[in-house]
């Protein structure tokens, strides 16, 4: 693996000599948020590297995919493949690029889907560490750790003036030799630096939780009070899993268009919504906040270890953060830990 | 305000009869966040706080009790729910219960008199990432905010709610107990919508359809808002679906649209849909256009006394038509 350093001066030319043959991600700052979003303006402004964005799965999991669309003389169009530029993704953190790897059975699994395979495949992610993990990161709780490298084609350490650079994957070995001139080798003392920064970084993670047994002792709770209980406060939105790096549940919309077109459309649909599990019938076996919320964290905590053997987790803390009545995943994990 | 008051009402509400259980604010989970309280009979009252930090209306946790199934069941259970409610709550309560969407005897109401909240995103942004659960005590304009042994001192007017600077009713207008003095209405001004309606309709366009471009339709400003009730929302109904599921600039101003427009004349003001809004929306924009039309065309405000009726429902010779086509 090597070890390079790159100026933060140097980062502009940086992105500004890909920005031609890739399509560029990252987190920029927009009225008091900060989003992943197509990075046109390279020019004039920097990625936004000081805040969580709020979402990341859209850059390969996009929220509206369209399928096709179709007109009544049963013309059916596939939409363009729009030049198939590879993405890159400048600005991941180690828990998102892990979140990548998690999705993957999912959707690359025994039948792949090709629209995620097509941006998965191609994607390049350069990650940047989390030297000052945020207030609800829990990453080492669930496997993961603030200076991971799973998934990732590059990581970027901050130290201060420059950049610690791992070059991680092949992908990420053909970007840096594109760009060779703006890096140079890393001394020993920078080496030492970064990895003292991710020793610091692993042990300032404020927020924890013993996970261990959690998986069995889930298998005999379903009926449980302790739902019921952590439920009253939820008021059913789709912030916790609309943010969620992890959650992957979709829907498939035939949909009417003008001039007697339709079009069919794949969508983010979110476990929380009273629709999710509406049957035809009228019937919904979820009929309400409690059996929604408590499928949540068995999704996360049990059905996805039973089906690809690790928790549906990377403790990125979104959902506690964005939640606007302060449902907290942590908390509602100590409940069940402490149930009877 | 004195929370032991607030504490001593709660016992008391808790003792009756008829309340099987009390919505309150308690501490949150990390920072400067609080959590609502559902607190039973002969359960701690002790976690019950009252702070600056309690921006969160606990009204809609009426609207969202699931009834019971049978109505045997119902008639069994004490009825009442005690509910802690700053100004703006009373509001939604008494429209609430003008379009008899609640009746009152579903309620015990503990008013308190609110010298208004702070904003999340403003605190957030002075004192970013704090873990630890903050302790904020409100002290002759200033606010003494706690957290990590520390004491830190900011003038209340630097981190106070937008919509608390322009507050009509910080006083409950209806309760069974009110805790706290009166406090002296602040002064309503519209300036900032007044001058967004003096724009052309061009730029209006383009800055809504750029904000809502941003919504991710994860609900949240609908289902935190004490007033969208309905059983079955226009916005979910998949026969016939109003609306699209795709999110895109177009669906997400159709849904934006059918949101504010049905809290024309209802909107009480308290700042829900916006403080949640994952995205940042200036939801509250929208609103005050409407409140503030309502006023000027109707001299209406809403949720101002129980015993009237909503605007939408009446009709006088005089109302002003122009509007219409």
């Amino acid at each position: 693996m090597d070890m390079l350093i790159l100026k933060k001066d140097s980062l502009k030319d940086f992105l500004s000599a890909l920005s031609p043959d890739y399509a560029l991600w990252a987190p920029v700052e927009k009225d008091g948020n900060t989003l992943f979003q197509p990075f046109v303006d390279w020019q004039n402004t920097l990625p936004d590297l000081t805040h969580q964005a709020a979402i990341i799965k859209q850059t390969i999991f996009p929220q509206t995919e369209l399928l096709f669309s179709f007109d009544q003389n049963d013309q059916m169009q596939e939409p363009e493949s729009g030049g198939a530029k590879q993405n890159i993704l400048f600005g991941v953190r180690p828990c998102d690029a892990r979140s990548f790897s998690l999705l993957d059975p999912v959707f690359k699994g025994d039948i792949p889907d090709p629209y995620y395979c097509a941006r998965r495949n191609s994607a390049i992610l350069i990650g940047i560490a989390c030297t000052e993990p945020f207030a609800n990161c829990f990453c080492t709780s669930v496997g993961g750790s603030p200076c991971g490298q799973e998934g990732l084609d590059l990581l970027c350490t901050d130290l201060g003036d420059r950049y610690l650079v791992a070059v991680l994957s092949e992908k990420g070995t053909e970007l840096t030799n594109k760009t060779s001139s703006l890096f140079l080798p890393a001394p020993a003392e920078d080496l030492k630096q970064g990895a003292d920064l991710a020793q610091h970084a692993a042990r300032s993670m404020k927020r924890q939780v013993d996970l261990e047994g959690l998986t069995e002792k889930l298998s005999k709770m379903f009926e449980h009070p302790v739902w019921k209980k952590m439920t009253l406060k939820c008021i059913g939105c789709g912030i916790c899993t609309y943010t969620c790096p992890t959650c992957y549940c979709f829907d498939i919309q035939d949909e009417p268009l003008a001039k007697k077109r339709g079009r069919r459309v794949r969508l983010w649909d979110s476990c929380m919504y009273k629709e999710y599990t509406l049957h035809a019938s009228g019937h919904n076996p979820r009929p309400t906040r409690v059996e929604r919320l408590k499928n949540r964290m068995y999704h996360k905590f049990k059905f996805n270890v039973d089906s690809y053997g690790t928790f549906g987790c990377v403790g990125c803390g979104r959902c506690i953060t964005l939640c606007p009545v302060n449902e907290d995943l942590i908390d509602n994990l100590v409940a069940v830990k402490g149930a009877a | 305000m004195s929370v032991q008051k607030l504490k001593d009402e709660a016992a008391r509400a808790l003792g009756r009869k008829d309340v099987k259980y009390l919505i309150g604010y308690k501490k949150g989970s990390y920072g400067f966040r609080v959590s609502p309280a559902f607190i039973e009979p002969k359960e701690d009252i002790d976690q019950l706080i009252f702070s600056p930090l309690c921006n969160m209306s606990l009204v809609k946790y009426v609207m969202m009790e699931e009834a019971l199934p049978s109505l045997t069941e119902q008639a069994m259970k004490p009825s009442k729910i005690a509910l802690v409610a700053r100004g703006c709550d009373s509001r939604a309560i008494n429209l609430l219960i003008e379009e008899k969407g609640v009746p009152r005897d579903k309620l015990y109401i503990i008013g308190v008199s609110c010298q208004g909240v702070i904003d999340q995103r403003k605190i957030e942004a002075r004192f970013p990432q704090v873990t630890e659960s903050a302790e904020v005590v409100e002290d002759n304009g200033k606010y003494i905010i706690t957290f990590h042994g520390q004491s830190h001192e900011v003038p209340k007017e630097e981190l106070l709610a937008d919509l608390c600077t322009v507050c009509q009713y910080p006083t409950p207008l209806i309760y069974d107990k009110l805790i706290g003095d009166k406090v002296a209405p602040r002064k309503p001004c519209y300036d900032e919508i007044k001058a967004f309606e003096a724009l052309p309709v061009e730029e209006r366009l383009a800055f809504w359809q750029q904000q809502f471009s941003k919504c991710v339709r994860c609900y949240a400003c609908r289902n935190v808002c004490p007033l969208c009730y309905s059983t079955i929302c226009s916005l979910d109904s998949l026969n016939p679906q109003w609306l699209r599921r795709s999110v895109d600039p177009s669906e997400n101003f159709m849904f934006q649209i059918i949101r504010t427009f049905h809290l024309a004349g209802r909107c009480i003001g308290c700042g829900e849909c916006e403080r949640v809004c994952p995205m940042n929306l200036p939801l509250m924009k929208l609103n005050r256009k409407l409140e503030k039309d309502a006023k000027e065309l109707f001299d209406y405000e809403s949720g101002k006394d129980p015993k009237s009726k909503p605007l939408l429902t009446t009709f006088r010779p005089e109302d002003p038509q122009g509007f219409i086509l």
